[in-house]
Order: structure tokens, then sequence, then C-alpha cells
């Protein structure tokens, strides 16, 4: 069970809350203002703080960024009142998991801790995974939508709309969904209001602020039917909800874009210092993707949006677990530049091409890590066996030497004789310049 | 019919009796190979390492059988997959083709693909020569024989070079192919499954748990032999099986022919016509099995 810090000023939220968590196990305790909650936190190790916005003194906000900045890993959750959703917001882009307008039920409160409690739990199991060195599950967000972190996501498009939905985290840490009740077409949603509920196999109602403000103008009628699409695809079928804009300029800077997220959480992993275990945000190279993007082959490596089904279809993958397709590309699209083609991994591919057939995004994988060992090369990099079969090409024009030998054993047969066209391929390699790459040493 | 002989690096040196009973079927079939002499490596080894040196080298190939004015046959599903792909590339990008030509050092226009067109030997038989002409031919029936189809990765794909030739996800050539030797296909599970020949000098253990995996499911289905037509995936099937049956504790004595063995057989050849001795797993129980 979990240790928790309720903050207000009131002392009677401060009751009610605890009356409501301690018989679900947890260890409750209350402070009345941001000054005692200070104090708390640098007695006792909580997991969640459950804090009010408005405060006097140090106030909802200025406790989140302190708590934020010395304890990352302490789970904030915040209470608001309906007027200070915009701070709410704002608090969710600091770091806040989630907040709580006030009047709230019991049940509201048990929902959203339930909620925290779960994604801790997920991370702790996420990290105590030996294998898992490098991608831990919030970096297969796509980075091309703007998100209310930890919450929901919003895609922009083509006509001016935008698409929204629910990102990864909140997906898991709901677990199984068994029902999702969405707004009518024709209401108008506000950004940091509620927008859906959704319902767990507990049954516990959890709440999905909406991500933007705006008329609804068109639901997701197959996750009534089957509400675990939100589950198994969060980001593509399991959309929520089309909504035309009213204010999509000023609302989308309360939001974090993609990109800017993943390093978001990188950097969360810096101060917690789990970075060694994980990898350095300044050791990554965005342009990285722009420079496979560039290779013949490559072009098309931007547009994936981390299916797997690569990664599904791979039979390399089915033996060897290092070498995973969907997780080459994420690394490749973060940045993981050196990581990649350092790699042993990247000469594992058998060029059965099925990852290629089978890509709804047209993302040619094969190619694509062709693309990668093509850059790796040039580093120097080469595998050893591939390098032989260069300077055998080079010497030979072909992979099996032909010799006299050889050449009786096939007269014998009736075969023509075959002559080795010693100097083409070494000519090609000076030509094209992989000559000198051959002679570079990593 | 006339075609350009391309026969690649591992043909003539590993798998003479592929190219043995390919002449032989050819000749036949009254198709005419013309070896292509002062043809080098297809390209494919290259290709993961240095993509310019891949495309002059299998351009240098595309060329000798253009001027010899002869659509290309190949033995290789590789050779095949990256000379129709470099074949097609430059023949749709012109600026590639100038700075291929110019690199090469050659003066003369080449048009590529709009002039010669790259295909595997197999889909000659199927799409050229035909399955009613072959049938006409037949002075054998293998009708006791159960024959397992490996199409292998490269003959099909990547399926947008090939022009909609047969289905990646379901093929069906090969077994049609297989039937009009009289001999029966049996389908078996992971049918689409690559050799595992692409990783063998990066990690043995995955290639061969690959081939095992095949090998095991085509021994369930029941079938004597398997049949395929690319010699890398022989290389994995034949050539190695006695390491696979002995690394994962297995017995297979499953007989792997190249096609144009086995249609061979059909057209009335002898096994020495058809290479047979050179064949690492013994075909002579296939042989008994068709006396009888």
């Amino acid at each position: 069970m979990a240790s928790i810090l309720i903050v207000d000023d009131e002392s009677v939220v401060c009751k009610s809350c605890e009356k409501i968590l301690k018989p679900k196990g947890h260890e409750v305790d209350s402070a009345l203002s941001g000054q005692e909650a200070l104090g708390e936190i640098e007695k006792k190790r909580y997991d969640v703080v459950i804090t009010d916005l408005k405060m006097p003194g140090i106030d909802g906000m200025k406790l989140l960024n302190i708590v934020k900045e010395k304890y990352e890993e302490v789970d904030v959750i915040m209470i608001t009142g309906y007027a200070s959703i915009d701070t709410a917001v704002e608090a969710m882009k600091l770091g806040a998991f989630d907040y709580i307008p006030k009047p709230f039920t019991p049940e509201e409160l048990r929902s959203v801790t339930v909620r925290a409690l779960e994604r801790r739990r997920l991370l702790k199991e996420e990290r105590e995974k030996a294998s898992r060195t490098y991608v831990r599950f919030e970096y297969t967000m796509p980075d091309n939508l703007y998100y209310l972190p930890e919450h929901a996501w919003v895609k922009l498009e083509e006509d001016g709309n935008v698409t929204a939905g629910v990102d990864d985290v909140f997906q898991k840490s709901v677990g199984e969904i068994i029902n999702v009740k969405l707004p009518d077409v024709g209401n108008e949603v506000e950004q940091g209001n509620l927008c859906v509920e959704i319902e767990d196999s507990s049954r516990r109602i959890h709440k999905l602020w909406s991500p933007i403000s705006g008329e609804v103008i068109e639901i997701n009628h197959k996750l009534t039917e089957n509400p675990s699409i939100v589950n198994n695809d969060p980001y593509e079928a399991g959309w929520i909800m089309r909504v035309a804009p009213s204010q999509l300029e000023s609302e989308l800077k309360n939001l974090i874009y993609g990109e800017a997220l993943i390093k978001w959480w990188l950097k969360r992993e810096v101060i917690e210092k789990r970075d060694d275990k994980y990898l350095q945000v300044s050791a990554l190279d965005p342009k990285f993707k722009h420079e496979i993007a560039k290779q013949p082959g490559g072009e098309n490596i931007k547009v994936c949006f981390g299916c797997g089904i690569c990664t599904a279809s791979c039979p390399v993958r089915e033996i060897d677990e290092t070498y995973n397709p969907r997780k080459i590309i994420r690394m490749a699209l973060l940045g993981m530049r050196d990581a990649v083609l350092k790699s042993d991994f990247i000469w594992l591919c058998s060029t059965c091409y099925t990852c290629t057939e089978r890509c709804p995004q047209g993302v040619r994988f094969t190619d694509v890590i062709n693309a990668i060992k093509n850059i790796a090369a040039e580093e120097g990099y080469i595998h050893p066996a591939l390098r032989m079969q260069a300077e055998l090409l080079e010497k030979e024009g072909r992979l099996y030497e032909i010799g006299d030998f050889d050449n009786k054993k096939r007269e014998k047969l009736g075969l023509p004789r075959v002559h080795s066209e010693k100097n083409v391929i070494s000519e090609i390699f000076k030509v094209s310049g992989f000559k000198e790459i051959m002679e570079k040493k990593a | 019919m006339e075609y350009a002989l391309f026969l690649g690096c591992t043909v003539p040196a590993r798998a003479r009796n592929y190219e043995l009973s390919t002449r032989r079927v050819a000749e036949a079939l009254g198709i005419r190979l013309v070896d292509l002499d002062g043809s080098v490596c297809c390209g494919f080894p290259i290709k993961s390492v240095h993509y310019e040196s891949f495309l002059l080298t299998a351009a240098r190939n595309l060329i000798l059988a253009e001027e010899k004015g002869l659509d290309i046959c190949a033995l290789c599903s590789a050779c095949t997959s990256v000379l129709t792909e470099v074949n097609k590339e430059l023949g749709e990008n012109e600026e590639l083709r100038k700075k291929v030509l110019r690199k090469l050092g050659i003066r003369k226009k080449f048009r590529f693909s709009n002039s010669i067109r790259v295909k595997h030997f197999a889909r000659i038989l199927y799409e050229d020569v035909g399955i009613d002409k072959i049938k006409s031919k037949i002075q054998k029936d293998l009708e006791p024989l159960k024959i397992s189809a490996h199409y292998g990765c490269h003959y099909l794909k990547p399926s947008d070079i090939y022009d909609n030739f047969d289905n990646a996800e379901h093929p069906k050539s090969l077994d049609e192919l297989i039937e009009t030797t009289g001999a029966v296909p049996v389908d078996y599970e992971n049918k689409n499954l690559c050799c595992g020949a692409g990783t063998l000098a990066m990690d043995e253990n995955i290639s061969f748990s690959m081939a095992n995996k095949k090998l095991r499911s085509i021994k369930d289905a029941g079938a004597d032999a398997i049949s395929l037509i690319c010699p890398f995936c022989s290389v994995m099937y034949d050539n190695n099986q006695p390491t696979i049956e002995s690394k994962f504790s297995e017995e297979y004595n499953l007989p792997v022919l190249y096609y144009p063995q086995l249609l061979g057989l059909a057209l009335g050849m002898n096994k020495k016509e058809l290479g047979f001795n050179m064949n690492r797993v013994k075909v002579a129980p296939l042989l008994e099995k068709l006396k009888q």
C-alpha cells in the first residue's frame, strides 16, 4: 500500500480525504499549508502528494515545483476549483500527475489515486526488467502529437480540425477498459474539463480531461461496441473524438509536443539519477532520423507510428530478442545514433522483407536497416563477415574464387569454364569511395 | 526463347547440380541460355554496407545483358531481386542513371528496364514457357512423390519490384510447377519462413534455428522432399541439414531438390544429367519410391 500526504488549508478537506483513502489500506498524513507539507516530505518518503492549488503562502504550484525539483519520483495530484482549471492544466505540463476539481466524490478521489499508483507500479516493473535497457513504454508515443502529459493527445488534421484520444500512460494505468462514455456530437468541450468517462474492469470511473476546446464534430462509435480498442491502439483506431477547435493556437501552448515530451521523459530519468541505466539526453542526436531519411530506402522512416507489425512478423526476432525492428526505429527516431550504429543487432536482418511487405505505413524496414548499416560502415563499423565478403569481391569479383580445379570439375560435367573478372569490382570500389571507407577504422 | 544466363557467385561454385539441371531442362524445353561472360557478383552482399557500390556493380551486369539485347535469366533469388530492383530504379530515375554511367566511365546510352527484363528461371518456366507446354513434354509422372515447395524470400519480395507476379503472402506458382510433374504439392506450416541464410555469417544460431523450424514443419506435413529455387536456401536446407540435425537432436533425412532437378526427372532425364550425386542429403530413397 502507498504513503500519501494530503495538503489543504481547510482541515475538513484533509480529514475527508483521509477518511476516503485510509480504508483502502494507505498510510495517509495531512498538512495544513505548503510550508508544513515540505517539512513532512523532508521527514518521510511519500508516494503521492495530493495538494490544494490555492493556499496562502506556498501554494499548490510552488509546492509542485519544489517537490518535482527535489523528489521527482513523488507523484503530485492537484485539487482545484473550477475557476483554476487553466492553472491545473499548466500544472500537468509541469509534472503534476493529474488534478481533481472540487467538489469531488470519494469515488473520484479513489479513481485518480488508483491510477497514480498503478502507473508507479508499471514504471517500477519496467525498470526492474533487466532486458529493458533502452526504451521505456512512454517512449513509444508518436512524436507528432500534442500531449496533456500522461493523459490525452491531440492530433492536428489537415482540414483544421483535431482528433483527440487517451495516451498510453493513461490507458495503461486504467488497465482493461470495459466502457467508454463519449460526448455527444455537437457538444462543446473545454480544455481541462471533463470530456469522456472511462470505466475499468473494477467498474471504477476515470475522468478524461479534454486536451482542447471546441465543438465535437465526430465521435468514435466503434468504442461503444468495443472499448478495448483504446487499450490496443490508443493513437490510431482508439481515437475518441474529432473537434472543431475554438482556441487552437493559444491552447496548444498548454500542451507538450511529442518530440519535446520524449525529451521531458528523458530529463526526468536524469533527474531521478537513472540516466546510467537509460540514456543521456545530451547524447541524443535529433538529426539522426534525417540522416537515415537521406539514404536510399530510408526515406519513409519518419512516418513510422510504432504499430510493431514489423517486429511481430520478424523471423529473426522470434529467435533472438535483441533484434527488434520497432525498437530500432524508435531508437533511430529518438536520435540514439551511437547506440544504434555501434550495436551488434543491426547486422542481424535476414533480408526476408516480411516487415517491408506488411508495414501499413509503407516504411521499408529492410531498406531502413540497410541505410543504417551504410551509415555505420561510413563511420568505420562494418561487420567482420561483411568486410571479408567485400574484400573477396574486390579481389575476385565473386564471393567464391573459381580456379583451375573448379573449372576442371565443371568441364567434367559439361559446364562451361567460368572466368574471374578480377578488376571490375575493385575499380568500382575506387570510384564509389568504398575503398576509402573499408580502410577506415571505427 | 533466348536469355542471358546470369550465374552469380554461389551457383557455379557450390550449386553445380542446380546449374547442370537448369541447362538440361532449358534445352529440353527450347530455352536458349547464353552465358553472360564478363559478369561479376550481382552486388547483393555490398548493398548493406555501401549502396553506391551495390548500384554500380548491379548496373555493370545489366549493361552486359543490354549490350546483347537479351533478357536476363537468373538462378539465384537474391541475384534476381537486386538486378530487378536496380534495373527498375535506373529505368525510372534518369538522374541516377546518368550518374551511374558516368561513374562506370560508360559513354554509350543504356536504357535499363525499358529494354531488358530480369527474370528468375522458375518464373520463365511459369510465365514464358507455361504450364501447358511443360505438361506436354512430361515423360514420367512423378505422382508417388509428395513435395513441399520452398519459395524463399527474394523470389517474390519486395513484391513492388515484381509487377504483381504471384502473391508474396500466398504464393502458388511453384506449387503449380511441382504439380505439373505429377508430384503432389504438400502445404505446411511456416511456408513463407525465410531459410535464414541471410544471417549465417553473422549468427549461425539464428540461421540454423530458422532452418530447423521449417525442416520440422515440412517433415510433420509428411512430404518426401523439398523443392526450391535458390542456392542460398539450398545451402541451409541441404548442405547444413546434417549440422542442424545434430544441433537440434533431430532426424530429418529430407532430400532437397532444385526445381529443375525435379522437373528433369519428369522430363525423363537420368540422375547423372541432373547432378543428384551433388545433393548432400541422399536422393536415392526418393528415386526408389518412384520405381515402385
